[in-house]
């Protein structure tokens, strides 16, 4: 037996580069995700609707490419640009939802967990009216003709077999995005004098407003994007890993980006770090499932699952590193 | 002949229910120190916030420079140098002070590119310039209320204002950062500066302003020249009557020791030790004050006296026997009232009518509960009588807390602290943010206690107040008694001192 345990821990290392590839692929979704709900609460916006917003960015990002896919199944040059159309959908529907968040939550002062919460409600039933309504289908819509998934970025330089191409094996344009938004942000939200703002409106909105920055157009610029963001992250689960929109997608993946947005004390490369973090233990949890049922024995399932979780309440209760949320947050602005 | 810089015509703005500025007219020169007096709701920082441009007035004209100024937001306001110094800073606090100062109006590289050493240079340049000391690289949270005040008059100053809006500046401060304050007001008044100063306290006003606009109910009552008036006469216009500006204190008939700690340790909500040993008797028919800067240990000293906070280590005696159990609940049984800092946080249950709130902590017992069943007879009945008995307004039990005015909130408190007469009372900061009246009307009732024989342990942050009510002041500074003094002979120079930490009881007295 213990043999058997000792081939299959340096099989799993043989597999690292796949194990890395997988966290990849996981990792992006949460990555992008974590982004949306790093600048919302940075303005002082909580955003718990990611979780719902990526539900309706993965269905109009599925039903856009859906039909141009279709429609132009002849036209090779606008067949191509099919799932790009469907990633136009998913920012358009993200942003309209936020921009609702936006105008319930800084508009009309309301409580932003209970309406992040309806967002996440209706998004469950309102997609599967419309899935009904528009595929005939219950569940899950019918696949489109061409998905993100069946366009890997190819990178011609990189040696497919070598250790790095095959962590970058298969990887869709959502990975590379993913890799490069945290940084993006990070730099606008430290470095730019925009980004010193919005920081200043989600800590004391108050002393922002005297110095004649707006409070309301700096949070729903924040809420706006971050509705884009999280509907491309619904994207990239349903054109991205699959092909086809899923009703229990993002399957709490809005949750998960806000435990890495917590565990990553709303700094994106720290909810970088913990998006791909979270997302090695599941490649983890996969790689043991499928290839090694033995080790678990040792192993219970939903261990690998579980630890990331854990560790973000543990960040929460103080244990691992103190985790201070912009100090406005959940509070509407209340001019004079 | 100096000229008017700034004038005011005819101001007007209502809110629903009330009219906070009516036709409120000033002229203000270049250069002067004009300071705004009133009561609470007297209507000061309406038309402070109409001229920084948080509030658009109803009716009215302001002139700047001879030109008509129209004001409808903070910004418009910057650009016409107009620059508000909030009692409550807007400080962001995680931020730097360079930061803060340039919050909005950054240095930039390529447009948008935050230059972080030209807004540190910049803030560097300014702080020297007024001499304003303050280190540009530290986080504002991590530096002293006075210096966080400073950084707020550089903020304006960065924005070159020409005109100084103070709102009651000095309410955070002690008596030698005050004295810093007003030398750097002078200062820029001598540049040039036009400095409104927002305030309540009579005294500062006459030591610092040239003139003096007092307003009461929204409307100007009176502006006059500090060399032709006086504390009384600027009372009256105040308050529109005669005011005992003076605290009639009857000698103190102390007796014995009621409340004792030893020791005393607890930790701030930062998990910092806040309280450092604190050892104190409290003894029936006095009033001991404690005095120090705000977050020098007050609040941590009274949440642990009260139960509310956890101690680290220390005792609590009351009446002799050694407290067992921490908890309010148990506090309470032994004869202590509490009147809380934060009234509205931790005083009331403002959604709560003013009949409940009057028996909160008491409401398990008889009479006003029988077998967890409340007995709605003996409550109002009980209400009705203390709202007469402490002249809360509008005397209506049914009225919910959240609709009383602070003043009415407070006596409710004190109604049902003071009614059951605890042998021992902690009063915090019993008369912040209250008017002349409401403030009248808690020295008496605190006062009318002591003479009952009442322990009462008083904190506050306000040093008349701490002088004119205590028989005996401590002085807290980070966590440890500085000094204790007797009242009658303490001046506020020597508690300054104290409170800022420079010396000790016995050097000051050397």
């Amino acid at each position: 037996m213990f043999r058997e345990e000792v081939l299959a821990i340096s099989v799993l290392y043989e597999m690292l580069p796949t194990l890395l590839n997988f966290t990849l692929a996981f990792g992006a979704v949460t990555a992008i995700a974590a982004m949306g709900g790093v600048i919302a609460e940075r303005s002082g916006v909580i955003n718990i609707a990611l979780e719902g917003i990526m539900r309706i960015g993965a269905f109009t990002s599925v039903t856009a490419a859906y039909f141009w896919g279709y429609h132009f199944s002849n036209d090779p040059i606008f067949f191509e640009l099919s799932p790009w159309i469907g990633l136009l959908a998913a920012i358009l529907g993200g942003a309209l939802v936020g921009l609702l968040h936006a105008y319930i939550c800084v508009t009309w002062k309301g409580n932003q967990i209970v309406n992040g919460v309806a967002i996440n409600i209706f998004s469950y039933g309102g997609m599967t009216y419309l899935l009904m309504q528009i595929f005939g289908t219950a569940g899950h819509s019918p696949p489109v003709p061409l998905a993100f998934a069946n366009r890997p970025i190819v990178i011609p330089w990189i040696d497919p077999y070598s250790f790095l191409g095959k962590v970058l094996w298969q990887q869709t344009v959502f990975t590379y995005i993913a890799l490069v938004l945290p940084i993006l942000l990070y730099l606008f939200l430290f470095e730019t004098t925009w980004g010193l703002r919005l920081r200043a409106v989600g800590e004391h909105p108050r002393a922002a407003d005297t110095l004649g920055i707006n409070v309301f157009k700096s949070r729903y610029f924040a809420v706006i994007v971050s509705g884009v963001l999280a509907g491309i992250a619904g994207a990239n689960i349903s054109l991205g890993i699959s092909n086809l929109f899923t009703i229990h997608v993002p399957a709490g993946g809005g949750f998960i980006a806000l435990a890495a947005m917590i565990f990553g004390k709303w700094n994106p490369l720290g909810a970088l770090g913990a998006s791909f973090f979270f997302a090695f233990f599941r490649a983890l949890e996969v790689a043991i499932a499928v290839s090694f049922p033995a080790l678990l024995a040792y192993i219970p399932r939903g261990v690998f699952l579980a630890t990331p979780y854990l560790l973000t309440i543990l960040v929460l209760a103080g244990f691992v590193g103190r985790a201070v949320p912009p100090q406005a947050i959940g509070q509407p602005y209340e001019k004079g | 002949m100096s000229m008017v810089y700034l004038e005011l015509k005819g101001i007007s703005k209502s809110f629903p229910g009330v009219k906070a500025n009516d036709h409120i007219s000033l002229e203000i020169e270049k250069g002067e120190v004009l300071a705004v007096v009133g009561e609470k709701g007297a209507g000061k920082t309406t038309l402070m916030n109409i001229l920084s441009g948080f509030y658009q007035p109803d009716e009215g004209e302001i002139w700047i420079d001879g030109r008509l100024a129209s004001i409808h937001s903070p910004s418009d306001a910057i650009a016409l140098k107009i620059g508000m110094v909030h009692q409550h800073f807007t400080l962001v606090p995680v931020f730097t002070v360079a930061e803060n100062i340039v919050l909005g109006a950054e240095p930039t590289r390529f447009k948008a590119v935050l230059d972080f050493k030209g807004a540190v240079k910049k803030a560097r340049e300014l702080s020297q310039r007024f001499g304003l000391n303050v280190d540009p690289t530290a986080v504002v949270e991590s530096i002293p209320v006075g210096q966080q005040q400073r950084v707020e008059i550089l903020k304006t100053l960065y924005r070159g204002a020409e005109t100084l809006i103070l709102d009651e500046p000095t309410s955070v401060l002690t008596p030698q950062e005050t004295q810093e304050l007003f030398k750097t007001i002078k200062m820029l008044s001598s540049e040039g500066k036009t400095i409104l100063f927002v305030s309540h306290k009579l005294k500062e006003v006459l030591s610092i302003a040239d003139r003096i606009a007092v307003l009461r109910n929204g409307k100007v009552r009176g502006v006059v020249k500090v060399k032709e008036t006086n504390e009384r006469e600027l009372a009256k216009l105040m308050v529109g009557r005669d005011v005992v500006l003076e605290v009639k204190k009857s000698p103190p008939l102390v007796g014995e020791v009621l409340l004792e700690t030893k020791g005393l340790k607890a930790l701030n909500s930062k998990g910092l030790l806040a309280l450092k040993g604190v050892s104190l008797q409290l003894r029936a028919g006095e009033i001991l004050g404690i005095a120090g800067v705000e977050g020098n240990g007050q609040t941590e000293l009274v949440e642990a006296l009260t139960g509310l906070r956890k101690l680290e280590a220390g005792e609590i005696w009351i009446k002799r026997n050694r407290l067992k159990k921490y908890n309010p609940g148990e506090v309470r049984q032994k004869g202590l009232g509490h009147i809380p800092e934060d009234r509205q946080k931790r005083g009331l249950v403002l959604p709560f009518t003013v009949a409940y709130n009057l028996i909160l902590g008491r409401q398990t017992q008889t009479p006003f509960s029988r077998r967890g069943w409340l007995s709605f007879a003996q409550i109002d009945t009980s209400a009705e009588e203390r709202i007469s008995l402490f002249d809360i307004r509008p005397p209506r039990k049914n009225v919910e807390a959240k609709n009383l005015s602070g003043g009415n909130q407070q006596k409710v408190i004190l109604a049902r602290e003071l009614s059951f007469a605890p042998p021992i009372i902690i009063a915090a900061q019993p008369t912040r943010g209250l008017d002349v009246g409401a403030t009248e009307f808690v020295y008496e009732r605190l006062l009318k206690a002591r003479a009952e024989g009442t322990a009462i342990l008083l904190v506050s942050l306000d040093l008349e107040e701490i002088m004119s009510l205590s028989d005996r002041i401590i002085v807290l500074y980070e966590g440890e008694i500085r000094g204790e003094l007797d009242a009658s002979q303490a001046t506020e120079e020597e508690l300054g001192l104290l409170m800022l930490g420079v010396k000790r009881t016995d050097e000051v007295k050397a």
